[in-house]
């Protein structure tokens, strides 16, 4: 989306439906047309698609009962067999299924906690950057604080205060990582709201509410967009540090709970690599894919280039 | 000295920082035979010191620092745990059982060249009878004690209000006089700032850093005789992992059982050259408590568990749903004793077991039923429904640090989920707040229990609750039983021995038929020294016993060390350059992936 088309979207708000459909299809089209060249980000969409069909096909690949631990089918501790191809856990549980299972998970957290953390940031973002005064100050000191705490320790202290589960994993995750999204949103809507069309219409008697939602939004969501998908990977990751670290729910399984579960077992130092590796990769590999495709989106969609052409 | 086990709350968080310290240590050997050809055993603990105070520590490392410190009055028999001479030579009570005379051994000095009298345990006696503050840790033993004196520099004599068993397993530390007098404040005092601190036991405490190490050097004057090593080390590892690996480069001796070793761990050594693995009976029993209803001395009640477990039926029923087989077969994976009584089968003069009618046996059928005839039934969902009609969901406390109470904890939630009763994991650093406090429903729970079982019996009386609500008791889980209590106080006061190992086996029935203690398992003590560093060690009981945290010195000081361990420098220096190596290529790739990347962002800023 451009300058041009909000412009248009602004004047011609009498215009019939269909043609904003079709405008918002050919914007499409362009996009996903610029998109293919990105080998990179191709890569990483097909990876995204894998692991999405895996997590969601799950219950009928491996089954509900793949984390059961009266059921393991295995002695603890396996090497890798034909039976078991990843081997065993502590319990007997194949680990193979284990992985496909906790990819749920960890997707699930990750998800969440991003699409959370940008919403904050961009509420705090777009609201700083268009009342600005003393309202803007505040906001973007508490903003600052945020951005100088180290993540990590306050993710895991508020994950200790508060009752293990999913939901404050989540939480610690999602309140801790909006500082970054919220600077690059407001630095954005500084740069929209200066822009000629917007005194226009604050001219023509828009509200703040209509300015921020109709103009500031629309042309900040490109860049919302393409953070969230970074944004995806960053809380994959920290989902995974703070379950190894032991403070999410031990009874819910995830990748970085799998690498918690090896560690105590003593994985790492009697060498059963198998225990480790795998749940090691698979953050990696998702992080990576999300990481791609967000750098791809972000070129697609950077606003400098496409005010240039 | 019983303790329970104490985790540090900063050691989860910084696992990560230890797997990067056993990167480093590769840089950094500290190898196990000093310049100077002092023979030194590092020995890798998993806990960090409470106090060096002896009346202040609590945790099985500071005690049986002390236990190297200090002479007691008596010591254990290796062998079969029976009373030994130690600082006394010989003991004899009065025919009224209320007197008892110690002589103490003539001869022997403190290692500031002051000769050890009777008139220094008295002193230290008569301080824990007097100050609050020296009784923290051992204050049960003089609760008793009427009168301490010494009458002569090798005579002892203590009288008592009533007869008490463990007269002869007084584990106390003897202190020397002329140093503590000097102390003010017994609370705060923690022994750790005037160094070499003044000692007679085999090891002279010489070094201390807190949460890093402890260093000890041998007593040559030791009246049992120098130990063989001339220097004994405990090194702080955050991480059993971490230590292991430090095993297996020999920059540690020996990595202490507690926690023991994982079933992994211990395998992948029992192949390893140069290394013993000690898999032993332990000392400590595995249960899981159950909060009847936390109250205090004065009568009031506090704390919120759940009102169903005060039925008795409830409880057997929860226990009747424990295979305790699985857990050994597959938790322990062999490393323990599936429980029965409350005192471990090593103790055979107290150990006792159900009869095959008492046990509560692995029955969920029948725990069902309990469960029904209690008036707690089925709703449409499966779920069984509280009196105050809500599902059963019980919190079950556990140590975030142990592995095993998160591996049972899985189980339990599909056992009892079964049942149709929830099960919410707690698992915390910290499981003394909501533990002191009552805000539990169960709990993991485990002590190590001393050949004398009188502690580790005394912490369920109803005279070990705390005062009020707002104090700290003795006691382990608010268990307050007047049967329990009347078979205590006639065990505490019976002299014979064969009768009192009958009333403690009576008092471990009554314990196991209220289900408030279930014991689930007797856990191995699983550790591992290196042979090449130490050519032999007492285990205690000989056959077949621990090392690390025996009741007395015997490890420590019967330890000798091993002829050749020149391989230890070599692997030292293979260990530096395979680490610069490493260190090296990762610092290069590093350097290779920013310059890409920097070109790359170069190249999109364009």
């Amino acid at each position: 989306m451009t300058t041009g088309t909000t412009t248009k979207t602004g004047a011609g708000a009498a215009g019939p439906r269909a043609l904003a459909r079709q405008r918002r299809r050919q914007s499409a089209v362009r996009f996903w047309k610029r998109y293919r060249t990105h080998r990179a980000g191709l890569v990483g969409l097909v990876g995204l698609a894998l692991f999405a069909l895996v997590a969601l096909t799950a219950p009928l690949t491996v089954g509900t009962d793949v984390s059961s631990v009266t059921g393991a089918p295995g002695r603890p501790m396996e090497s890798p067999s034909a039976e078991f191809w990843l081997g065993t856990d502590r319990f007997g549980r194949d680990l193979l299924g284990l992985l496909v299972w906790g990819s749920r998970v960890s997707l699930l957290v990750g998800l969440l906690a991003a699409a959370l953390s940008v919403a904050i940031g961009t509420t705090v973002g777009v609201t700083a950057g268009h009342f600005k005064g003393a309202y803007a100050t505040v906001l973007m000191r508490i903003t600052d604080w945020f951005l100088v705490m180290p993540t990590l320790v306050l993710a895991i202290a508020l994950a200790t205060v508060l009752p293990r589960s999913l939901g404050t994993v989540v939480l610690a995750i999602g309140v801790t990582s909006w500082p970054t999204t919220a600077r690059l949103v407001r630095a954005q809507t500084l740069a929209v709201e200066s822009r000629p069309y917007i005194e226009r219409a604050k001219a023509l008697g828009g509200g703040h509410w209509h300015v921020m939602s109709r103009h500031v939004l629309p042309n900040v969501m490109p860049l919302v967009l393409a953070q969230t998908t970074l944004m995806i990977s960053s809380s994959v990751l920290a989902e995974a540090t703070l379950a190894f670290l032991g403070v999410s729910d031990p009874t819910v399984l995830s990748w970085g709970g799998l690498l918690q579960d090896a560690r105590e077992a003593g994985a790492v130092s009697s060498g059963n690599w198998w225990y480790l590796v795998p749940p090691g990769i698979a953050i990696a590999v998702v992080a990576l894919a999300f990481t791609l495709c967000g750098r791809a989106v972000e070129s697609v969609l950077n606003p400098r280039l496409g005010v240039g052409r | 000295m019983s303790t329970r086990e104490q985790h540090s709350r900063a050691r989860r968080l910084l696992a990560a920082a230890a797997a990067a310290l056993t990167v480093s240590a590769g840089l950094a050997p500290h190898q196990a035979v000093a310049a100077d050809g002092d023979k030194v055993l590092t020995v890798a603990v998993a806990q960090s010191v409470d106090s060096l105070s002896p009346f202040l520590a609590q945790r099985l490392l500071s005690t049986s620092i002390h236990r190297l410190m200090y002479e007691y009055l008596t010591n254990y028999d290796p062998g079969d745990a029976h009373a030994v001479p130690a600082l006394a030579t010989e003991w004899k009570s009065s025919p009224d059982k209320l007197t008892w005379t110690y002589t103490i051994r003539s001869g022997t000095k403190w290692s500031d060249g002051q000769r050890v009298t009777a008139e220094d345990a008295a002193w230290t006696f008569q301080k824990m009878m007097t100050d609050e503050g020296a009784a923290t840790a051992n204050g049960s033993f003089v609760g008793n004690f009427r009168e301490v004196t010494a009458p002569s520099p090798t005579e002892l004599v203590i009288r008592l209000k009533k007869p008490q068993a463990t007269m002869t397993a007084l584990d106390v530390p003897i202190v020397p006089k002329h140093v503590w007098e000097k102390v003010g404040d017994f609370s705060e005092f923690n022994n750790d700032k005037d160094f070499p601190v003044v000692g007679n036991g085999p090891f002279i405490l010489t070094d201390y850093k807190p949460d890093s190490y402890v260093r000890l050097e041998a007593n040559k004057d030791f009246w049992r005789g120098a130990p063989k090593f001339d220097e004994l080390v405990f090194r702080y590892y955050k991480d059993q992992d971490a230590a292991v690996a430090a095993l297996r480069k020999g920059e540690v001796s020996f990595v202490a059982g507690s926690p023991s070793l994982t079933p992994a761990q211990a395998d992948s050594l029992k192949g390893e050259k140069n290394i013993h693995v000690n898999d032993a009976p332990g000392r400590r029993f595995y249960a899981l408590a159950t909060n009847p209803g936390a109250r205090a001395r004065n009568g009031e009640k506090f704390g919120d568990g759940h009102p169903s477990l005060l039925d008795e039926r409830v409880r057997h029923a929860l226990f009747r749903a424990v295979d305790r087989e699985t857990i050994i077969d597959r938790v322990f994976q062999g490393h323990a004793v599936r429980g029965e009584g409350y005192i471990p089968p090593r103790f055979s003069t107290y150990f006792w077991k159900p009869a095959a009618g008492q046990e509560l046996s692995y029955d969920p059928a029948e725990a069902g039923r309990l469960l029904d005839q209690a008036g707690y039934r089925k709703n449409g969902d499966g779920k069984r429904l509280g009196k105050d009609g809500k599902p059963i969901t019980y919190r079950v406390l556990c140590h975030a640090t142990d592995p095993n109470d998160k591996a049972i904890g899985q189980y339990l939630q599909e056992w009892w989920g079964e049942l149709g009763i929830g099960v919410r994991l707690d698992c915390l650093d910290n499981v003394t707040d909501p533990w002191l406090a009552g805000t539990y429903d169960l709990a993991f729970d485990g002590w190590s229990v001393n050949p004398d079982p009188d502690f580790v019996l005394s912490i369920h009386t109803c005279a070990a609750l705390p005062a009020t609500p707002k104090d700290t008791g003795a006691t382990d889980n608010f268990i307050c039983d007047k049967r329990y209590d009347e078979l205590y106080a006639r065990q505490l006061a019976e002299y014979d021995p064969a009768k009192r190992a009958d009333l403690v086996k009576q008092m471990q029935s009554r314990l196991y038929d209220t289900g408030y203690m279930n014991v689930m398992a007797y856990p191995n003590a699983v550790e591992a020294y290196r042979t090449d560093h130490i050519a032999s060690i007492t285990t205690m009981p000989e056959k077949a016993g621990n090392i690390y945290g025996q009741d007395g010195y015997w490890s420590w000081w019967s330890a000798t060390p091993a002829d050749s361990d020149d391989s230890a420098g070599d692997s030292g220096s293979a260990g530096v350059v395979i680490g610069l190596a490493a260190g090296g290529a990762v610092l290069v790739a590093a350097g290779a992936f920013f310059a890409l990347r920097r070109r790359a962002t170069a190249e999109d800023r364009e």
